[in-house]
Order: C-alpha cells, then structure tokens, then sequence
C-alpha cells in the first residue's frame, strides 16, 4: 500500500524473478538479491536507508542469510536493520512476567525456531559493534488476509478437520498484519536497537479465533474436534516431517524429475481424498506438534517495552482483523455459500 | 529446416519469430498466449495460411481427458439447461522464469489473464463456445499489470464469472450448474470430473479418453494422467500434424479467438474490489488504476 500511496522510496528484494508476479501489478521496480550470497545482496542493497530483513527459507539457512544481511546492510550505509524474528524463539510462553528481551530458547525442538534464536544471538553481539541501529522485532502469528494461520485453520474448519486442544482456552497469540507494518514504519522512523515483542492488544484464546471464523464461514463448532492437551502423541504427519527434514531425503527429491514428483504427489492426494471440494466436511483431525504447542500457550506475548519505546501503534481490532480476513476468504473461494450467491446473482 | 519450430519466446515476439519460422518454410507450435493482441495473432494466422503449413498453439488443455468427458456429459443433457458456471485459478505464482518479461506489459502484453487466462478461456470455449465478454475488472496500477482479474462472460451454451489470480491461493476449480445437475473439475485432474443429478450423492468419472504417444500410425495411445503428459501428447500430436495431415488440438483460430476476448477485456478494465482493504485504501486502488491513467494520458 505504501507503494500504492505514491512512496518510490520502498524497494522490494526478491531473489528470483517468480517472486517479481505477485507485486507485478504495482508496476515498481524491485532489485534482484539472494540472501544466501553476500555480494548479490551488497548490489541489492545499495544505497539504502534502512533495510527490512523479511527473508524466508529453510530454517538451515537462517543464521547465514541474517549474516549476509547484516553485513549488506552494514556496507550499503544503512542506518538500521530491522530484523524479524518470531515468538517461537521463546517456545510456549508459560509465565506472566516473561522479560520482552528474554533471550531465545536454544533446546527447542522445532529447527526454525532454534534457527531464529542462534541468528537473534548473532544480532545481539553485532549490536554492541553500533556500526548500525539494529531493531529485532518478534511477533506473534501474523494473520489477516494472506496469512496462513487464517488460511490452515479456515480450511480445516470448512473440509472438518479442524481442532481445538483441550478447552480451546490456550491463548492464541496474534499479530495483525497491518498494525505489524505500523509497527515497522515506527521503528524506521526513530529506531532504538534492542528486542521488542509485538502483538494484537486483545488477548484472544484459541476457541474465540476459531468460533469466530467458523461463525463467519459457516461452520458448526460442534463439529470441530476436541484433542486431550494431557500430552502430545507425535501423529503421522509430524512423523513424515521428521523423515522429510532428513539429508537423504532432501537428496533423494532434489534428483526426482518434476514430472515424477508431480505424479507422486497426485497419487498421495488421491490416497488420501486431499483437495476434493469441500462437500463431505468429515475429515478427521491431523494434529500437529506445532498446532499443540501454540494452543497449549498459557500466556500473553508481552509488548510493554515496545509501546514504551515506539509508541502504541496498533489501529485495528480483533473484530476489524477478523472482518478482513472473512472478505479474504471469501474472495479466494473458500466460503462455498460465496458461490451458491454468486449462481443466485448470476440467476437473477 | 527444422520441421517443427517451437516458439515459446516472451508473447510480444510471437509473431515475429512465428512469421520468421513459416518463412524458412518450418511448422509452428507457438506457447500460449498465441500472440499479446488481435492484430498479432492475425499476422500469425496469415503468415501460417500464406506458408501453407502448421500452425499449433500450446493450449494444452485441450488434450485434458476432463475436458472430453465433460463436454460429452453437457451434449447429453445430464446436467440440464440453464447452465451457469465459476472458473477461479490462483495461486502464489511460483513458475521458474529467467527474466522478468512475463510481468511487463510491453513483453507480455498483460499479466494473469494473458497467462491462466489464456487457457481458462479457451477451456470455457471448447465446452460452452465462443466467450463475450460482459463486464472485466483488474488490480493493475501505473504501469503494472494484472494480478488479480475477474470476467463476467456469456458464452451460447453458458454464463458465469472467472476469477484468476498471480497472488492469492484462489479456490482452483470449475463448477457447472444446471438444471438437472452440477459438475466440478480441477486443472489438476486432468483425468477425472466430479459429477451428480440434483438430490444425488457426487460420482468420481475417471476418463479413459486416450492420445497417440509417437509418431507411428498405428502406435500406442494412453490416458494422459499428468499436465506433463498431457504437454507431451499436444507435441506429439502437433508433429503428426506436421507428419500425417492430422488436426492439431488447438489451432491458430482457438488463440486468435482467446486473444479477442483478452483484448475486450483490456478495452473497458474497472478496478477490481479488493473487499480486504479500508474505505481509504480502497478509494488509492481506484485512483491509481491503469484505466483511470490511461483515460488521463489520452
């Protein structure tokens, strides 16, 4: 939208030109930069004022592509780098009066959250070097239109496999995507190095996001699932995630031919009903350590010292956010009631 | 000489290289979009026509086994009359590309339409006939081009509204209703249709409608089960085009009828309501729309 309200001031860089489509409509231009290769990124960052680390990727490549980054932007000039990292550095946020600059959980189990925690590390040495302002920013799940904790849940609410752990009363921990770019303007604008935490002022529990989106597509929560939060069981997608980040695995599919890889991945739906319109709504529930983890989450994401810092600068609300992500929703197809109005209007 | 020559240059160059090959007396299997617009599209045909040799276009649904069995399940009436129909493809666009030429109006000619487009529209016209375009919307800003798009079409057989999409993991799929029944069918599928009379539990029908997969006149023919088989099946059949006089699937006047659609379609674009955005937001989309600035520069 900035782009839109006119700023030529805003460069995307992407490192490949697939990634040009999705903006192509705005008619900007953007520079080519590959995170993981210092000198492309030192082209494609100069000149900058300040550089906005948004990279993604295997989580193996977190802490080089954040080094490369650093040090493009320590040699464009720029003033700061803002760097986002995630609340999973913390793992499960378990107590009330958790510091905001609390240092990230190394022994996690998940791969990327490690992966944020050793590169948050890294910047936390680089900031003492005060070449530059660096400013580390960990939201919460960023949701709202686009976002795929809107996307996985609506989806598994509408083909009924969504679920709630325990009494869906583990707090979900969000960050609309609008206020987090708020967010990021401020810090630009008067940046103060250190690590802040950034979320939705509403505390929401994991059974108020998923009534209220159910509510909105149309969805009866009693047939959402209820999983005991006593203890997670590793189910058969965690395990196949687990062979999946294995080497030989990763080796094994680097060498499969597209055309293989496409028909195997068809005959795994096929097996397994997977994208069939949504019309039977009795899928069972897959779940996932992630998903337990999150929704097992005791506490609120602190945020004091950001607002103490930057200021409040959160606009919307969680019935705004949520408003939005229903229009998205809707305009991507998911609400099936969408397309029996839409034959209506056609009729009529 | 080669005998066929493939052109899967940027669509702004289509007919220059196709004219080039028909001149050195080759064949031509153009990719889609078969040209950026009308008057290309019929310089192609004429230098094809004026070369007295092949000319293809990769609108490689056209192979698609679903397609076969729903047009034969439209001919025989099993989903009635009164038919009505949403298109939406969309995804986060994700195809490997050297350059940046598909993106820019000058070298591709548009965006998403021109791309998905190109194929959903010549899909709809070989089940419903020829598209008229009713009313067309885009998010295309200044000088960019569409990522979002959304087409009211009336077809003979039909009418209904595609969605397509660069950006957003649209809801892939086609869904017929008529009178007596409904039929969905997915690009991914490229073999089977999901089908039911009103009041009836949905029917998987999985095609056994088959293709020639060499050159031999009486070689092997298979059900595509893939999209690549289904792009090795349209170059197989091109060059027995080429080899045996036979119809190629899709011909010169298929792409130039999907390039008159798109060109309605950039003759009167509106801003596409994006429903996410605030009243604000809203208002600089319709402000910054290309109509609006070309209306200004002309």
């Amino acid at each position: 939208m900035a782009i839109l309200a006119g700023r030529a001031d805003v460069v995307p860089v992407v490192r490949s030109y697939k990634s040009v489509a999705r903006n192509a409509n705005l008619g900007a231009p953007h520079r080519l930069g590959d995170a993981m290769r210092a000198e492309s990124l030192e082209r494609a960052l100069d000149g900058c004022d300040a550089v906005v680390n948004l990279t993604t990727g295997d989580p193996s490549e977190i802490v080089r592509t954040t080094k490369n980054v650093y040090a493009a932007a320590v040699a464009a000039g720029a003033r700061v780098l803002v760097h986002l990292s995630s609340a999973t550095v913390y793992g499960q946020i378990e107590r009330p009066d958790l510091p905001d600059d609390a240092p990230p959980r190394l022994d996690h189990w998940m791969p990327y959250a490690r992966q944020k925690g050793l590169a948050e590390n890294f910047l936390r040495e680089r900031m003492a070097d005060g070449r530059l302002a660096i400013v580390v920013l960990r939201p919460g799940l960023v949701w709202g239109p686009g976002s795929p904790w809107v996307l996985g849940p609506a989806n598994d609410l509408v083909r009924g496999g969504a679920y709630l752990v325990g009494d869906g009363s583990g707090i979900c921990n969000l960050m609309y995507v609008d206020d987090l770019v708020r967010s990021i303007h401020a810090v630009v604008a008067r940046p103060v190095t250190g690590f802040y935490n950034v979320a939705d002022d509403e505390t929401t529990t994991w059974r108020t996001f998923y009534g209220a989106l159910a509510a909105g597509l149309g969805v009866n929560m009693n047939a959402v699932h209820r999983v005991s939060g006593d203890r997670y069981r590793a189910g058969l997608h965690d395990r196949l995630d687990a062979v999946r980040s294995l080497r030989a695995y990763r080796w094994l599919k680097d060498r499969l031919a597209l055309e293989t890889r496409t028909a195997l991945k068809l005959r795994l739906a096929e097996l397994r009903g997977g994208d069939e319109p949504a019309m039977s709504g009795t899928r069972s529930a897959v779940v996932t350590r992630t998903f337990w983890d999150l929704q097992t989450t005791r506490c609120s994401l602190p945020t004091s010292l950001f607002r103490a810092t930057f200021g409040h600068q959160n606009r919307g609300s969680f019935a705004s956010g949520l408003a939005a992500s229903l229009a998205w929703l809707r305009f991507i197809g998911l609400d099936e009631r969408a397309f029996a109005h839409e034959l209506d209007s056609q009729a009529s | 000489m080669p005998d066929l020559v493939i052109v899967a240059s940027p669509p702004g160059r289509h007919a220059e290289h196709a004219a080039a090959a028909f001149a050195a007396g080759s064949n031509v299997l153009c990719e889609k979009p078969m040209a950026a617009s009308v008057a290309d599209a019929e310089h192609m045909l004429g230098a094809a026509r004026h070369s007295g040799r092949v000319l293809a276009v990769g609108l490689v649904r056209r192979m698609f086994p679903s397609l076969v069995e729903a047009r034969a399940l439209l001919d025989a009436g099993a989903l009635g009359d009164d038919l009505r129909f949403s298109y939406r493809e969309g995804l986060v666009y994700s195809w490997p590309v050297s350059t940046d030429a598909a993106f820019r109006r000058a070298t591709a000619g548009g965006g998403v339409l021109m791309d998905f487009g190109s194929h959903a529209l010549d899909f709809l016209a070989a089940l419903f006939g020829t598209p008229a375009v009713h009313a067309y919307a885009d998010d295309a800003y200044g000088d960019g081009v569409e990522t979002n798009c959304r087409i009211e079409l009336a077809l003979p057989r039909a009418s209904g509204v595609v969605q397509l999409s660069w950006s957003q993991p649209l809801v892939t799929g086609l869904h017929i209703v008529g009178s007596k029944g409904e039929l969905t069918l997915q690009p991914s599928r490229v073999d089977s249709v999901r089908w039911r009379r009103s009041g009836e539990s949905w029917r998987t029908l999985k095609s056994t409608v088959a293709w020639p997969t060499d050159l031999r006149r009486a070689g092997e023919w298979r059900t595509p089960r893939t999209y690549y088989d289904c792009i090795h099946a349209q170059l197989v059949q091109a060059l027995r085009a080429v080899l045996w006089g036979e119809p190629v699937p899709a011909t010169g006047e298929n792409g130039l009828a999907v390039a008159q659609v798109i060109e309605a379609c950039y003759r009167h674009p509106d801003p596409l309501r994006i429903p996410w955005l605030t009243p604000e937001e809203q208002a600089q989309t319709q402000h910054r729309h290309w109509s609006v600035e070309r209306s200004a520069a002309a």
